[in-house]
């Protein structure tokens, strides 16, 4: 019977089990390939910051998780806002910070619905703060989860995967290539490729903020200066539109149940975290262009943010009710430039101060 | 632990570290033992319960079959041995389908029965430590080698982090011996082992996950009937996708052994050149097909039985072989198809074989373009998620009937020709070659060149960590 399986191989049996090797200096060939590799990063890293790329964290769903957890670290007392991209572009922390004295929790997610976080924080316990939840239309009535993963990340994260997380957070704020927007099929794809005719070519939202290690989020200064990439992130906006009109009946019918549904979930989210204490209020942000024709079309006022304002008995508010929330710029027509953001976020305090001390005095009469 | 991740790069520079640090060989190899353990519950800790039991039961299941005489003893515990591995993939990786099935059928029967939601997560790579363990339990029954003497060389063998999750599946005959003696990688082997890591970090990241997944994942993912176009592009995109996914694991586990200085055997020999379904399963997933050959088929009478019961032990081994890839019945017919394309091969191989024509060139390439697009076929029903997206892929690839939805964008067209083309290429001119010899073979300056442009676009590409598709088997 073959020993093989035992442990007492001499050594002159052990070639049988060694791979071949190539016969060049394949030392010389490693040596040679990581100066190649050197030079052309090197390269890459050149051009994106001639292109103005700054380098900051990656808005990853590993990002998301550890903001997330903070809730029920030692933080869920905090102020912890949810809601789509117009929430992390507009509301300003530092700003926020300097006029509460506490940095809030960002957890809101770029064309996610923030229904479903409401709806994990109400089974939070350690959810005793206050909620600030951003309503923009095409997310919060429709419950689109374009970061749905974050969700699933924050609760089944491997050791393996939070770990990758902060070996990446080391590199993130010195890689100006280090974007989901630059990484190779994504630059590949956006090339200008002949359109095969009968296929719809989804163009992919590009880079449109900066971001800190605590998601404190900022737009990309090229948005601001630069025209053509302003537009170029206004036809991204535009690509989905069609007038209601061209819906079939039963389109219409499919969507206005989905809105009815994702308005009583955020009631009962809603009423949930107020039975526990926590004050929720909705704020909806600044919009223009092609959003002065979608919101007013699929999220008419009255049928949506009145219904749920008016069903959640929470505070509301809205930026077209509120003079000192108009006036801002919006390069590509749905969020604020950077500094517009400062006073919007300034104003915005400010005016939830007054309201709540008027919504909470009226509550008690 | 994906290879594809910043954790695994960490972890890949302290394993090696250690292992070239001046310790005994002891406890390099606990040190080994360890790294494999903690490799594996970076997914789900509470999983290495699993490679416990399958350590420990197959460590005495096999000292005591050694020393056993009397049969029907040794059945016994040869019988615990496959309980409790087989009960263990069953429970984790069949339960569901078993329970889907229980259901179908009593529905059929006019009984209504709702089972609560089997809501149970499969271990990784399960099917991989599974058999590989079961190898060894079975050399020692079926009296083809002795069971190890060292127990720490035995669960190194068990848990080896390399190939742990999705192989090469390796016999303890290949691996054990290799524990017993001291092992440390010679400067070539690292820097070729690191070149292996390499190609395979490429195959998976560039190739399978940039330019491939993004056409299957479209096409696999539509739910109307496609343009032939869209729906070959797509089948294609995945042939290379799984080539390149699971080729590209392999890869890299043989150069992450390879720089710890252990030999791992190959997994792949360019299959996309095969002439034939035989030689096809000498070229894909080799220390699968070798393992069902050895340990299921051969068992089974093989080809000694005569010709009816050859054939059905082809269909019996590929079946169970389809079946081995994932707990759903479309597997079942990606295993069925492969039994049956060896079947009638088999038979016109005995009938018209031996004629000088098909030694010819010409011949030769159109046979390998008839293997190729029959393998197509299969990898339908591997990749559909169900019958009926199978059923109407099938369809439109066959009748070519042009009124149906086209899906795929231009850039997704292009990177699938490219890198079909490229590959299909490059298996043939492989065909009768060895990597490592045509590198060889290479001006030093070159390899470094294309080297570097591997690791560039590596890093470029910037992959999401995506899971390798045979993770799940």
């Amino acid at each position: 019977m073959p020993s093989s399986t035992s442990n007492s191989e001499n050594a002159a049996d052990m070639s049988k089990f060694e791979r071949t090797l190539p016969g060049n200096a394949i030392g010389l060939s490693a040596l040679i390939g990581l100066l190649v590799m050197i030079v052309i990063m090197s390269g890459w890293e050149m051009y994106w910051r001639s292109d103005g790329s700054i380098p900051s964290y990656r808005n990853s769903e590993g990002l998301w998780a550890i903001q997330r957890r903070r809730v029920n670290e030692t933080e869920g007392d905090k102020t912890v806002l949810a809601g789509s991209s117009r929430m992390y572009f507009n509301l300003q922390l530092d700003v926020w910070e300097q006029e509460s004295g506490e940095r809030p929790i960002q957890l809101s997610l770029e064309g996610t619905s923030p229904v479903s976080l409401m709806e994990d924080l109400a089974e939070d316990p350690d959810m005793t703060g206050t909620l600030l939840v951003g309503v923009a239309g095409e997310m919060f009535f429709t419950g689109f989860e374009y970061r749905g993963g974050a969700f699933t990340r924050f609760a089944q994260e491997t050791p393996s995967q939070w770990m990758g997380q902060q070996i990446s957070m080391l590199v993130e704020p010195y890689l100006a290539f280090y974007q989901h927007d630059y990484s190779l099929f994504t630059v590949i794809k956006r090339q200008p490729f002949p359109r095969r005719e009968g296929v719809f070519f989804e163009m992919d939202v590009r880079r449109l903020a900066t971001y800190t290690k605590d998601r404190h989020a900022r737009m990309y200064s090229k948005v601001e200066t630069d025209p053509e990439y302003a537009e170029i992130a206004k036809e991204i906006w535009a690509q989905f539109y069609r007038p209601i009109d061209e819906l079939s009946e039963e389109e219409r019918a499919q969507g206005l149940e989905n809105h009815n549904a994702q308005i009583d979930r955020a009631v009962a989210a809603t009423k949930k975290l107020q039975e526990r204490g926590v004050e929720v209020i909705f704020v909806r942000h600044p919009f223009e262009g092609i959003y002065d024709i979608i919101e007013p079309m699929y999220f008419p006022r009255a049928a949506s943010w009145d219904v749920l304002i008016e069903r959640t008995g929470a505070l509301g508010v809205h930026w077209q009710d509120h003079e000192e929330l108009q006036g801002f710029h919006l390069p590509e027509s749905s969020h604020l430039a950077a500094e517009d953001a400062d006073r919007f976020t300034q104003a915005l305090y400010r005016l939830i101060e007054r309201e709540r001390a008027q919504h909470n005095t009226g509550e008690q009469e | 632990m994906l290879f594809n991740s910043l954790t695994f790069v960490v972890f890949f520079v302290l394993v090696l570290a250690l292992h070239n640090a001046p310790l005994s060989w002891t406890t390099k190899k606990t040190n080994l033992l360890i790294a494999s353990y903690l490799f594996y519950a970076a997914w789900n800790p509470p999983f290495v319960i699993l490679l416990w039991i399958s350590t420990f039961i197959d460590w005495h299941v096999a000292k005591r079959l050694f020393i056993e005489e009397a049969k029907s003893r040794r059945k016994m515990l040869l019988a615990i041995s496959i309980i409790v591995n087989l009960g263990l993939l069953g429970y984790f990786k069949y339960g569901g389908f078993l329970l889907e099935n229980f259901v179908a059928i009593a529905a059929a029967a006019g009984v209504e029965y709702q089972p609560p939601e089997w809501n149970i997560i499969l271990p990784v790579g399960i099917s991989f430590y599974t058999f590989q363990t079961m190898a060894y339990t079975l050399d020692v029954y079926l009296r083809r080698a002795e069971p190890s003497k060292s127990f720490l060389d035995f669960a190194l063998f068990v848990t080896f982090f390399p190939q742990l999750v999705a192989g090469p599946i390796v016999r303890p005959t290949h691996l054990l011996p290799q524990f017993a003696v001291p092992r440390v990688a010679t400067p070539k082997q690292l820097y070729w082992g690191l070149g292996l890591m390499t190609i395979g970090m490429f195959q998976k990241i560039v190739v399978a996950d940039g330019m491939l997944a993004p056409a299957a994942d479209a096409v696999f993912g539509a739910e109307a009937m496609l343009h032939p176009v869209d729906a070959w592009l797509g089948t294609l995109a995945f042939s290379g996708q799984i080539f390149s996914d699971f080729a590209g694991y392999s890869t890299t586990a043989i150069g992450v052994a390879l720089t710890l200085g252990f030999g791992l055997p190959d997994n792949f020999r360019f299959p996309y050149a095969a002439i034939g379904f035989s030689d096809f399963w000498r070229r894909w997933h080799i220390s699968l097909s070798s393992w069902l050959r050895d340990y299921l088929y051969v068992p089974l009478g093989g080809n000694r039985k005569g010709n009816l019961r050859t054939y059905a032990n082809l269909m019996t081994t590929m079946l169970l072989g389809g079946l081995w890839h994932g707990a759903s019945w479309t597997f079942v017919v990606w295993g069925g198809l492969h039994g049956l394309y060896l079947a009638v091969e088999r038979w016109l191989k005995a009938r018209v074989g031996r004629k000088a024509i098909w030694g010819r060139l010409p011949a030769q390439i159109f046979l390998a373009l008839l293997t190729y697009f029959l393998v197509n076929i299969t990898w339908v029903f591997f990749r559909a998620p169900d019958f009926a997206t199978a059923w109407r892929m099938i369809v439109t690839m066959l009748t070519f009937v042009t009124d149906g939805e086209k899906v795929l964008i231009t850039p997704h067209i292009v990177q699938v020709v490219i890198a079909i083309g490229v590959m299909l290429v490059v298996h043939w001119r492989m065909r009768e070659r060895k990597l490592d010899e045509v590198v060889g073979r290479m001006p030093a300056w070159l390899t470094g060149v294309i080297w570097g442009v591997m690791l560039t676009l590596i890093i470029i590409t910037q992959g999401g960590s995506d899971a390798f598709i045979y993770f799940q088997f």
